[in-house]
């Protein structure tokens, strides 16, 4: 049996332009990007921005059209399909974005919200419609009477909340949940990540997971990938990656968070900022922060190989990875 | 050590057509030279306004309606405008959090800067330039004479942040206040500029009052810390004191709802929002989210309490 979602080798890139509207060049967002995501399974996406993770995201909703390379949602190549054919797909294919404030219509009413979908995809109708309205908000842990209420009167939780209903009421498989907390405070973040845990396992869905923050993706997934300008440069489970980084990228994320813990080491800076995507350094493209680089790593890109269990790195050095690790984590 | 900036029953109301708003209510602390004291909640808090407060800058329909603010025994309140002026900018300055609003898009960042030394130190145009580049170097952006002439459109997220910091570093204020410094910014250069402001604290002595939602910032970049909810400070000690023994249950909630790794669990969310602030209560604002409520909290305010030496909470359990 095909994995529920598959992408091969998918490549973006967008014209750039300068000020006075001339082209250039080209910034390549995803490049050589594959990943498979298996049904029941948390797959979490994390660099900083720029890296193209959101490019991926849309990609695979097709939301954008990919320059060349496969998008196999249960055997089915959705970027071949023709507009028509690929709608009872939309279905399967469900989206939350980052900020709930402007991924609601404010003219709308959070019942006509959540009733567009199941009404577009002939779900249900008439007394129906509204019983799984409120079905729906319930389950998000609102309630009935929020129903004829406006975007403006929630707050952004709520919100967030509304966006998760409308993302369930068509019965998707499959959730790319895009950065979808890291608009709101602390103490909501915890609630939403426990209520996309909880409809997930009473549904059995998949979620491909986008963020920046490696504590959120280590806590939501099954399996990481690691983006850095485009590409992915380590993928292995959640537990593997923070125990055993590979990639000496992933290791100055993790490097540079700051724990909530006095007694911990500080955060260590990585030397130097993220290149221009647009003008990206040839060889492996981290080679200008890597504390690892060597003659090798300036000339040739390092293919993302396995090295391990279940686990890929592009790195030429991933053997020397783990030397500079501030913290570490026990089982 | 002596306290450099003493804040003191500091209210700040906003006078709203909707009613009234209690933003910043009863809030006291003090910091003194090389200290940093963080000032954390969520959004809505008073955080930002407690901030704006110190610097008289306000927005309507804002007004500080009470309490002292000592800058080295001077008090802010009572002085008049023009003496402000002097002070903001120079004894006192901000960092924001968004560097690319709080720069100006058509002036270059060597312009930005000088303006700062020619106002309050009278410096000539020429002299000014030369400092901002000797700034820029101290901040750590190379080649500080060519990006003088870049305009801020061209620098990088945390190349502009650095220049902020240049700005607000110009004339060696005695408290720096940075709001949120580092929340715009990726997680590695994150850690570029918290270390940078480590370093500038130390070797200058200056007070900094560091307003984050961030636990982890600080824990390892503040020497105390007050956690402010619904315009109030409910706990306020050292670090070590905060992180290894918080009192109040919203402190309490806030460590155990973050995500931290090689942890599985369900996350422990504190439950319900903030309360509405036009509608004032007279118990603990906290009541509705607390997992513990007791008797005098639904109708008696609880008074900020000191528990152990320099470790006070405002809870009725205690």
């Amino acid at each position: 049996m095909p994995p529920l979602l598959e992408v091969r080798n998918l490549r973006k890139s967008f014209r750039v332009n300068d000020p006075l509207g001339k082209s250039s060049g080209r910034l390549v967002a995803v490049d050589d990007l594959s990943l498979a995501l298996e049904a029941g399974e948390t797959l979490g996406l994390v660099g900083e921005s720029g890296c193209g993770k959101s490019t991926t995201g849309k990609l695979i909703m097709q939301l954008l059209k990919a320059d060349r390379g496969e998008v196999l949602f249960s055997g089915v190549d959705l970027a071949q399909l023709p507009p028509r054919q690929m709608r009872p797909y939309r279905r399967q294919l469900q989206i939350i974005f980052q900020d709930p404030f402007s991924s609601l219509n404010p003219r709308m009413t959070v019942g006509a919200i959540l009733s567009e979908p199941l009404l577009i995809h002939n779900l249900c109708r008439g007394r129906k419609v509204r019983e799984r309205v409120i079905e729906l908000l319930e389950k998000v842990g609102l309630s009935a009477d929020h129903e004829h209420r406006y975007p403006h009167e929630f707050s952004g939780g709520q919100r967030q909340r509304v966006g998760i209903a409308r993302a369930l009421a068509v019965e998707p498989q499959l959730i790319i949940a895009d950065e979808p907390v890291s608009a709101l405070d602390l103490s909501v973040q915890a609630q939403i990540l426990n209520l996309l845990q909880q409809v997930q396992r009473e549904h059995d869905l998949s979620y491909l997971f986008i963020a920046h923050d490696l504590a959120v993706i280590e806590h939501v997934s099954d399996r990481v990938a690691v983006m850095y300008l485009g590409r992915i440069v380590e993928l292995t489970t959640a537990d593997e990656l923070y125990r055993n980084p590979r990639h000496p990228y992933t290791e100055a994320l993790l490097n540079a968070i700051p724990v909530p813990d006095p007694e911990q080491p500080r955060p260590k800076p990585l030397t130097g900022e993220v290149p221009s995507p647009v003008n990206p350094p040839g060889g492996c493209t981290f080679h200008p922060r890597c504390p690892y680089a060597q003659s090798l790593c300036r000339t040739e890109a390092p293919p993302l190989n396995p090295c391990g269990d279940k686990h890929l790195t592009a790195c030429h050095f991933s053997d020397q990875v783990g030397r500079y690790l501030l913290r570490k984590y026990s089982a | 050590m002596p306290a450099r900036l003493t804040v003191e029953n500091l209210s700040s109301y906003f006078f709203t057509r909707a009613g009234l708003v209690k933003a910043v209510d009863d809030v006291s602390f003090r910091i003194a030279g090389g200290e940093t004291l963080a000032l954390v909640g969520e959004s809505g808090c008073g955080k930002s306004m407690t901030a704006l407060s110190l610097l008289r800058l306000l927005p309507e329909p804002g007004r500080i309606v009470g309490g002292e603010i000592r800058l080295d025994g001077k008090d802010l309140l009572r002085l008049p405008q023009i003496e402000m002026r002097r002070i903001r900018g120079n004894q006192i300055s901000m960092i924001f959090q968004e560097p690319m609003t709080s720069l100006n898009p058509v002036l270059r960042v060597g312009d930005q800067i000088a303006e700062v030394l020619r106002l309050h130190q009278g410096d000539s145009p020429q002299q000014a330039l030369e400092q901002a580049a000797e700034l820029l170097l101290q901040v750590g952006i190379s080649d500080p004479g060519r990006r003088l002439r870049d305009y801020p459109h061209q620098l990088s997220g945390g190349q502009r942040q650095r220049v902020m910091i240049a700005m607000a570093l110009a004339c060696d204020p005695q408290l720096l206040i940075a709001d949120e410094p580092t929340t715009a910014l990726d997680v590695t250069v994150q850690a570029q500029i918290m270390d940078l402001l480590a370093g500038l604290k130390e070797e200058r002595r200056m007070a900094t009052l560091l307003i984050t939602h961030d636990l982890g910032i600080v824990a390892s970049n503040a020497d105390r810390v007050a956690v402010m909810y619904a315009g109030q400070i409910v706990e306020t000690g050292s670090v070590p004191q905060l992180f290894d023994n918080p009192l109040h249950p919203y402190t309490q909630g806030l460590l155990d709802c973050i995500p931290r790794l090689g942890q599985k669990e369900a996350l422990a969310a504190i439950s319900g929002q903030l309360p509405n602030l036009r509608l004032h209560q007279d118990g603990c604002l906290f009541i509705d989210r607390c997992p513990g409520p007791c008797t005098p909290c639904g109708n008696q305010m609880p008074q900020l309490e000191e528990l152990e030496s320099g470790h006070w909470v405002r809870c009725w359990r205690y």
